[in-house]
Order: structure tokens, then C-alpha cells, then sequence
């Protein structure tokens, strides 16, 4: 019994995953369609990314706040205080920058777009734009999927910048780190393309992919009720938030 | 519609700042902020060490940078690395016997290049060179000096795939650097136990360009820095003969273990102690 109900679990799994990916599919072929839509998109870039700004940005000076001071005692052991520049801008932007943005927009951007677009199909209103032959994907879905894509890789950024300056503000500014030092070291060892563009770009722009994606996938094929719409919403967080990890293990062994 | 205006505008703030977020980082903290700007000249010097310097790290007169390093090369069949220096035009008056010395910032820091002035009234010019130069000194010489110890390099052979024999190779591991002058010629291939003369095998592979490299030259296992990996230094010797593929280099140096050193010293060197530093294993 319990084997059987394991494998209907594998084999629902699987269908999930399968279904998202031919859903992604769906969407790619509705962009060119959705461009008519273009003020929806601004839109959603609004909803989704300059209103997360507060939370990337608040955060990012935490992150590197908390980098700051567990760096300057770390590396006090070995009298390397000097190395914290570049340690700080090198977790953040290879791992902490991308991750945590990516994380905060499942919670913050993902779950809203999925409630958004279950209750439109909980109270037909998908139902009524095909009626008026108007494609829901193309008008409702694509743009939100394009907004998150977008949106990713500017909030990234903001983030990145954010905790850079988290990092200054605890090393230099309260732990006196000296102020050249931390630049200068931070500058020789950082690289524009293995650290910047590989964490920031690359990164950013997969994750704002998959986040998206399963958002709009799991507003899309919720069940029609209420309760299957609050179901949607946490499954939206659970499955980006395992995507986002999974993901960045198999783009750091491909990008190092 | 001035509702929606508000969002539009509030959106393409949003993505200016993400872009200026973006070329700030990109431009600021990294290696691009090193290029340097406006107009420059080079001047060469040559180092018979240059240690762990790099391109780009600065060049520095009293302390203040005017200037970068352009390339570091080793000639095949030189023992000396040649180092372009790139110096901003506004420095431009640094007298021609001026010294090119390599420092490093505090214990752990990068290396970067001093120059002191000297007393001529000729200034260097574009591509001109600077004769006097004073190289880094690798910690094991510097304590083999000390302790008396530097003399005793065993002989090592080698060539495409070398090998070299030594009583000791501290933790030195494939894949490791391969070093002449300071500069990478190789790297190392294998470490082995011999099960019979009980020693360490070393099996270093040596780019090909490097095939003027005497056969009486000899390999030791040098430490980069205090807490730094371990290399293999190669010292040229004097034989006409060069190095070929699959011979064993004679004269080897091994690694020294701070601990026997240390240990010498208190006991005011004791002969009877099995130094880790010196093996003559001349076959």
C-alpha cells in the first residue's frame, strides 16, 4: 500500500515537472503574441519588481552586514582582516547575490502573482477572456513571466550593490578595517566575467526563469476553490525555493 | 491615465537603477577599476624572481601608485623574468638608474613594484629599461641563508616529462606549479613512493618551450609565501647539455619542514638529526 502510494507520488511528480515544462513552451510561443500587451508588462515589472525594492535592499545591507562582522572575526584569526573586501563582494555576488534575491522574489513577487492568477481562474474570469477570444497566456501569463525575467537580474544588482555597501559599513566604517585596503584588495581579485557577469547576469536571469515560471504554472493549474488556490501559493515557495538551490549547484559547477 | 503614467515612470526608475546598480559593481569593485586611464609609457626591467607577482598589481614610488604591471613573460631559454612596467605619463621623470624592487604588502598581502629613484639626470623614455632590479627571495632561501642550509641543492633532470627524486616533498601535490625565475613552466605530474630506494618519484611535465634547460639544473620544493601551496623552483645550472624527455634530474632539494629547521636552531645544529632539508641522493 505504502509503495504504491509512493509511486503515485513519483509518477505525480513527475507529470508536475513535466507539465511546467510544456506550460513553458506555451508561454514562449504567446510572447510574440503578448507584445500587443506591452503597458501589462510594465505593469507587472512595476508590481513585481520596483515594488520588492524595500525588501532587496533592506536585506542586501543585512547580508553584508552580517559578512562584515563574521568575516573581520574570522579572518582576525590569521591577521587577514585586509582580505574581508574581497571575500564580502566574492560570496556576494557568486552565491549570496543571486540565491537570497532569488528566495525573496518566490516570497515576495511568486506568491503573489500565483494567487493573482488562481483566483482569476477561480472566478472565471480566464474562463471569460477565452469566451471574448482574447488568449489569457498572451495577456495574462506571458507578461508576468517576461516581468519576472526581467525584473530578476535589476534586483539582483540593487542587491549586490546593497550588501557591498553592508560590508563597507561594518568593516571599515565600525571595525576599522582601513578604507584603501579593503577597496584595493577587492578590486585586484574580483573578476568582471567569472564573478560579476556569471553571479549577476547568468544566475539572476535563470533563477527570475524558474521563479517565475513555476508562479505562473501553479496560478494557471490550481484547482478552482479557494482552498486549492492557498494550496497553489505554498507550493509556489516550496517548489522555487528547492529549483533556486537545486539550480544553483548544477549553473556553479558549469559557470566556475 | 496619470494613474498608469505613475507606474511607467516609477518602472523605468526601477530599471535605471538596476542598470547603474550593475555598471557601478562591474566598474568599481573589480579588476576593470585597475585599468588605468589617460596616457602611459612602458618601461621593461628584468627580475631573476618575481615570486607570486601578478599583472595588473601596481607600481609604486614612496608608496604611492603610478602605475601598473603589463605583462610578466619568460624567454624560453633565459633564467631571467622579463616585466613590463606601465607608468602613468605625469610620472614621467624617473631618473634611468632608478631600482625596480618587488615587495610585498604586509605578510599575507599581494607583491607589487617599488621603484626607488636614483641620482641620474637621464629619465627613462618609452621602452627604455631598467637595469637595476632586486627580486623576491623565496622564504626557503631566505631561511636556508640562515641557517646555512641553501648551499647543499641536489641535482635534478628533466625535460617534456621529468623526474626528480626527492627524500622529502613536503605536501606537495600533482598539479602543482612548476617554476623558473618564478614564473610557471609546468606543472607537476605525479607524486609517487618509490617502494625500493623509498624515496619520493616527481614526475614534472615542462612545456616545450622551455627546452634550454641545462641537465645539471637543479628542482628544490619551495613554499609560496608563509601558509602559501608548494612548487617545484627549477635553478638553471651550467651544462651544455640540455634536458630531454624522461630524464631524471640529479640534483634535488627537498622540502624543508619548518619543524626541523626550528629544531636545529635550539639544539644549535646538531649533525645528528635527519634533516628533511638536504638530501643527496645522487644516484
Amino acid at each position: 500500500m505504502s509503495a504504491q502510494t509512493q509511486r503515485n507520488m513519483v509518477t505525480e511528480a513527475l507529470a508536475q515537472i513535466g507539465q511546467c515544462g510544456l506550460f513553458l513552451l506555451t508561454i514562449l510561443k504567446a510572447v510574440p503574441g503578448s507584445f500587443r500587451y506591452v503597458r501589462e508588462t510594465v505593469r507587472q515589472l512595476w508590481f513585481v519588481g520596483a515594488m520588492s525594492l524595500t525588501i532587496i535592499m533592506t536585506c542586501g545591507l543585512f547580508v553584508g552586514m552580517v559578512l562584515g562582522l563574521q568575516l573581520y572575526y574570522v579572518l582576525s584569526i590569521f591577521g587577514g582582516t585586509a582580505a574581508s573586501g574581497t571575500v564580502v563582494a566574492i560570496a556576494i555576488y557568486r552565491e549570496l547575490g543571486p540565491v537570497v534575491t532569488a528566495l525573496l522574489f518566490a516570497g515576495r513577487a511568486g506568491t503573489s502573482i500565483t494567487a493573482e492568477i488562481g483566483l482569476m481562474r477561480a472566478t472565471d474570469q480566464i474562463a471569460a477572456m477565452e469566451m471574448m477570444a482574447v488568449d489569457p497566456i498572451a495577456y495574462v501569463v506571458a507578461p508576468r513571466f517576461l516581468a519576472g525575467l526581467i525584473a530578476m537580474p535589476l534586483l539582483c544588482s540593487v542587491f549586490c550593490a546593497l550588501g557591498i555597501f553592508g560590508g563597507h559599513l561594518v568593516g571599515v566604517t565600525w571595525l576599522g578595517i582601513d578604507n584603501g585596503t579593503f577597496w584595493s584588495n577587492m578590486t585586484a581579485n574580483v573578476d568582471v566575467w567569472k564573478d560579476v557577469v556569471n553571479g549577476i547576469v547568468y544566475k539572476s536571469v535563470a533563477f527570475g526563469a524558474v521563479v517565475s515560471l513555476i508562479a505562473v504554472f501553479q496560478g494557471y493549474t490550481t484547482p478552482p476553490t479557494s482552498e486549492g488556490v492557498a494550496y497553489a501559493t505554498t507550493r509556489t515557495v516550496v517548489a522555487s525555493s528547492i529549483a533556486i538551490l537545486a539550480l544553483d549547484f548544477v549553473l556553479t559547477a558549469f559557470l566556475m | 491615465m496619470t494613474q498608469r503614467k505613475s507606474y511607467a515612470v516609477g518602472t523605468g526608475l526601477f530599471i535605471v537603477l538596476g542598470f547603474a546598480a550593475l555598471a557601478y559593481l562591474a566598474t568599481q569593485t573589480t579588476s576593470v577599476a585597475n585599468v588605468s586611464q589617460g596616457p602611459s609609457y612602458d618601461v621593461t626591467t628584468q627580475f631573476a624572481n618575481v615570486g607570486q607577482l601578478k599583472e595588473r598589481a601596481p607600481v609604486k614610488v614612496a608608496g604611492v601608485r603610478v602605475g601598473q604591471v603589463e605583462s610578466i613573460s619568460l624567454e624560453p631559454g633565459k633564467e631571467v623574468a622579463d616585466v613590463t612596467l606601465s607608468i602613468d605619463r605625469k610620472y614621467g621623470q624617473i631618473p634611468v638608474d632608478s631600482v625596480a624592487t618587488i615587495y610585498t604588502s604586509g605578510l599575507l598581502g599581494d607583491q607589487y613594484v617599488g621603484l626607488q629613484y636614483g641620482t641620474a639626470k637621464q629619465y627613462v623614455k618609452d621602452g627604455s629599461r631598467l637595469a637595476l632590479s632586486k627580486s623576491t627571495e623565496p622564504l626557503e632561501a631566505m631561511l636556508g641563508k640562515f641557517f646555512g642550509a641553501g648551499a647543499a641543492a641536489d641535482d635534478l633532470g628533466g625535460t617534456y616529462a621529468v623526474k626528480a627524486r626527492f627524500t622529502n616533498v613536503g605536501a606537495l601535490s600533482p598539479g602543482a606549479p612548476v617554476k623558473m625565475a618564478g614564473v610557471a613552466i609546468g606543472s607537476v605530474k605525479s607524486v609517487q613512493a618509490d617502494p625500493v630506494k623509498l624515496d619520493a618519484l616527481v614526475t614534472l611535465s615542462i612545456d616545450k618551450k622551455y627546452d634550454q634547460i641545462p641537465d645539471d639544473s637543479s628542482a628544490a620544493v619551495f613554499t609560496s609565501g608563509l601558509i602559501g601551496s608548494q612548487y617545484v623552483a627549477i635553478q638553471p645550472g651550467g651544462s651544455p647539455d640540455m634536458l630531454k624527455d624522461g630524464d631524471e634530474m640529479i640534483l634535488t632539494q627537498s622540502a624543508m619542514q619548518l619543524e626541523d629547521l626550528i629544531g636545529k636552531f635550539l639544539v644549535n645544529g646538531s649533525p645528528g638529526d635527519k634533516s628533511g632539508g638536504k638530501s643527496s641522493d645522487a644516484k
